[in-house]
């Protein structure tokens, strides 16, 4: 029998994942909001934050133990890599995505595609198509309390998605870039005659989503390992956990993340059914949701006015 | 209009002028003799398909030196199949079809070996398998055989093992939806049940699953002595660190999938005390050690794992068998009548000595051996000694 103190560690697990989940799915709502439009390449752009924060941390770390330089070269290389990706994401949106913006709306997402196929190739290419272990900067071992189980690294994951929620939220909420944000998200053609820089507002907006990816991207490798398919099957649950929550809303996509993780971690053992049915679970509870609520939990239901 | 005229013309003679070159090619490949590859080259799983070519094209690199057979030239033509069943149908149809192979290595897996096998069986051509344990794959047909224990003799022994040699009375299973987790879960469940012992719980996840944290909770409200971990790498390793990560101290089982040296790689000290029933370990031949020596001499310091060394062998058998056909007589033109007596000559194989030790299959195309068992300790892996089970008990062999 499954037991409230397992429930409570699958609970627990599940958060961890939606954490994960939550930061990515951030990426693909604000792009969302902005520009009407899903960026499928935004799963690869976490592949590319997960080699970029291996590889920096790894060349940093060189030969050295020291426990406290480890911590540091992670965090740096966690800065790296979020300023890479950054400059990456501004790139693919000038190169693939912004010639397009007045074109059918079917042609930014297939280009969206073939960027994403691009960028998973070509990591294949450069770094073969191994998983890669994510050395710990720490020391796991897990802590044990009343039969709950966490380890640091776990710790970790929700707490760097905890503060980097914070700071998008303060970031949209409480800033003049935030505030043309939120406009542009509104009306467009109209925040251009405000004298808002739109395609700046877009650039930040890419630069932003594709940090918080490389975050996730580096958070992921702990439990998924870094591989160039990777941002595959991540993205793709992140950006359901965008649409779960209300696509377009930041505070959504927190929510589906995590609810979308608990769903994976308790779902089966509290039905009853075999584990490997875990996705399948957490799929049809989401198509429930969306039938009850299409606009998603916290989207605004927004109809075109006569 | 015209315009358009004119570029169909030229397409047509552009295909014309490839048509011609293609047919030359193929009448100079009339002195090489073929063998087709099938496995996993490139995905997560790519390790097995690389070791397995590599020692194949290994072998068949010693045998041109040595003169090729019947003085032709052998060529190693090795297909992608990423492990899927529908990339390796392609694979099995581009080799068959279109390069004219005698006879296939592979494929690696379990699943799209299945698929293969019926293929090789209703066009006639002759497959072996260094790699696929699923106990259903040589009884397609007659022209299947595998340098590879079947599941069912796999299973037998470690169910026996874990239960007679260790002494477990309950355990538990982790295994992944493939055709080969599944077989050797379930073939172990059955066999350790009739023993007498208690399955607590039969725990599922998916290929490409990284988070098996519930599971393995399940798994330990039900307390079982040890968990049986029958499946790929990546998966092992993940589950391995997983279950340290939650503090679980129970011991591990696994199957020959974890004889891959990439293991180590992936799950490093966690791999800790994880016993395992695999290949068993050949009599101490120098034809092993050079085996393995020239292999890391070719592959930049590489170590093969068992499958490899399975291909080496069953590239060899097969040079035995496609030596013999040109001795009775038969002739690359006719391909058809040339892959069926390949066929006869393969049943006709009699105590082959090969990198393996001594290799005859039974009369169904299953090798005929017994189970190496091995205790990881510091990332090495120890043997523990080779065992058959005779009369429904296990049998230490050596």
């Amino acid at each position: 029998m499954t037991t409230l103190i397992q429930y409570l560690q699958y609970f627990l697990n599940g958060i961890t994942l939606g954490a994960i989940y939550a930061l990515i799915a951030l990426g693909y709502t604000m792009v969302y909001g902005i520009l009407k439009f899903i960026n499928f390449a935004h799963g690869d752009i976490l592949m590319v934050g997960a080699y970029t924060g291996l590889l920096t941390y790894t060349a940093l770390l060189g030969d050295s133990t020291n426990g406290a330089w480890m911590l540091i070269a992670f965090f740096l290389a966690m800065l790296v890599s979020m300023a890479f990706c950054a400059i990456l994401g501004m790139f693919i949106e000038k190169v693939a995505y912004k010639p397009l913006r007045n074109a059918n709306r079917l042609a930014p997402l297939l280009s969206a595609i073939g960027v994403s196929f691009i960028l998973s190739n070509g990591a294949a290419w450069i770094f073969g198509t191994q998983s890669r272990r994510f050395p710990y900067p720490f020391d796991d071992t897990p802590i044990v309390i009343a039969g709950l189980s966490i380890t640091p690294h776990q710790i970790l994951t929700i707490v760097v998605s905890i503060i980097m929620m914070i700071v998008l939220t303060s970031f949209v909420n409480k800033t003049r870039m935030g505030k043309a944000m939120r406009a542009t998200s509104l009306d467009q053609p109209t925040s251009e005659l405000m004298g808002i820089d739109v395609n700046h507002v877009i650039s930040m907006t890419f630069a932003i989503g594709s940090a918080l990816a490389a975050v996730g991207g580096i958070l992921a490798s702990f439990d998924f390992r870094v591989s160039a398919s990777m941002g595959t099957m991540t993205g793709l649950k992140a950006f359901v956990a965008a649409v779960i929550g209300g696509i377009g809303n930041i505070q959504g996509a927190m929510l589906g993340g995590i609810i979308l993780g608990i769903l994976e971690s308790v779902g089966a053992p509290l039905l009853g059914i075999p584990s490997s049915l875990r996705d399948a679970i957490a799929f049809a509870v989401l198509i429930i949701i969306l039938l009850v609520k299409p606009d998603g939990i916290l989207g605004k239901n927004e109809r075109e006015k006569v | 209009m015209r315009m358009k005229n004119v570029l169909v013309l030229a397409l047509v003679a552009l295909l014309a002028v490839f048509s011609v070159s293609a047919g030359g090619a193929s009448e100079e490949d009339a002195n090489v003799i073929k063998i087709g590859f099938i496995g996993p080259l490139t995905g997560d799983n790519a390790n097995y398909g690389i070791r397995c070519s590599n020692a194949a094209r290994l072998a068949i690199n010693e045998i041109n030196e040595a003169g090729g057979i019947n003085g032709m030239q052998l060529q190693l033509i090795a297909e992608d199949s990423q492990g899927a069943v529908d990339r390796a149908i392609s694979s099995y149809e581009k080799l068959a079809y279109t390069d004219n192979v005698v006879a296939i290595i592979g494929p690696v897996f379990t699943s799209p070996a299945l698929a293969v096998a019926q293929r090789c069986y209703e066009d006639g051509i002759v497959m072996i398998t260094p790699s696929a344990t699923h106990k259903d794959v040589t009884s397609v047909g007659n022209w299947v055989y595998r340098t590879v224990p079947s599941d069912s003799l796999q299973s037998e022994v470690a169910a026996h093992y874990f239960y007679e040699v260790l002494g477990y009375r309950s355990i538990a299973c982790l295994y992944a939806m493939n055709d080969y987790s599944q077989g050797l879960a379930e073939g172990v469940e059955e066999i350790f049940t009739a023993l007498g012992g208690t399955i607590t719980s039969m725990q599922t996840c998916m290929v490409g699953d990284r988070d098996f944290r519930t599971q393995l909770g399940e798994i330990r409200s039900t307390n079982p002595e040890a968990i049986y971990i029958p499946n790929y790498t990546v998966e092992d390793a993940q589950i391995l660190e997983q279950a340290s990560q939650l503090g679980m101290s129970i011991p591990f089982l696994s199957s020959d999938g974890f004889s891959d040296p990439e293991i180590y790689n992936l799950a490093g000290d966690f791999t800790e005390g994880v016993i395992y029933v695999g290949p068993a370990q050949a009599e101490a031949s120098t034809l092993l050690s050079d085996f393995q020596e020239a292999y890391s001499a070719a592959y930049n310091g590489d170590a093969p794992d068992s499958f490899a060394t399975n291909s080496y062998d069953a590239m060899y058998i097969l040079r035995d068998a496609v030596t013999r056909v040109f001795e009775n007589g038969g002739a690359l033109s006719d391909i058809d009548a040339f892959r069926s007596m390949v066929n006869d000559e393969m049943k006709a194989t009699d105590d082959f000595q090969g990198a393996n030790g001594t290799i005859n299959f039974a009369a169904n195309g299953d090798m005929v051996a017994s189970q190496g068992v091995y205790r990881v300790e510091n990332q090495t892996p120890i043997y523990l000694g080779s065992f058959q089970v005779v009369d429904n008990h296990i049998v230490q062999v050596d």
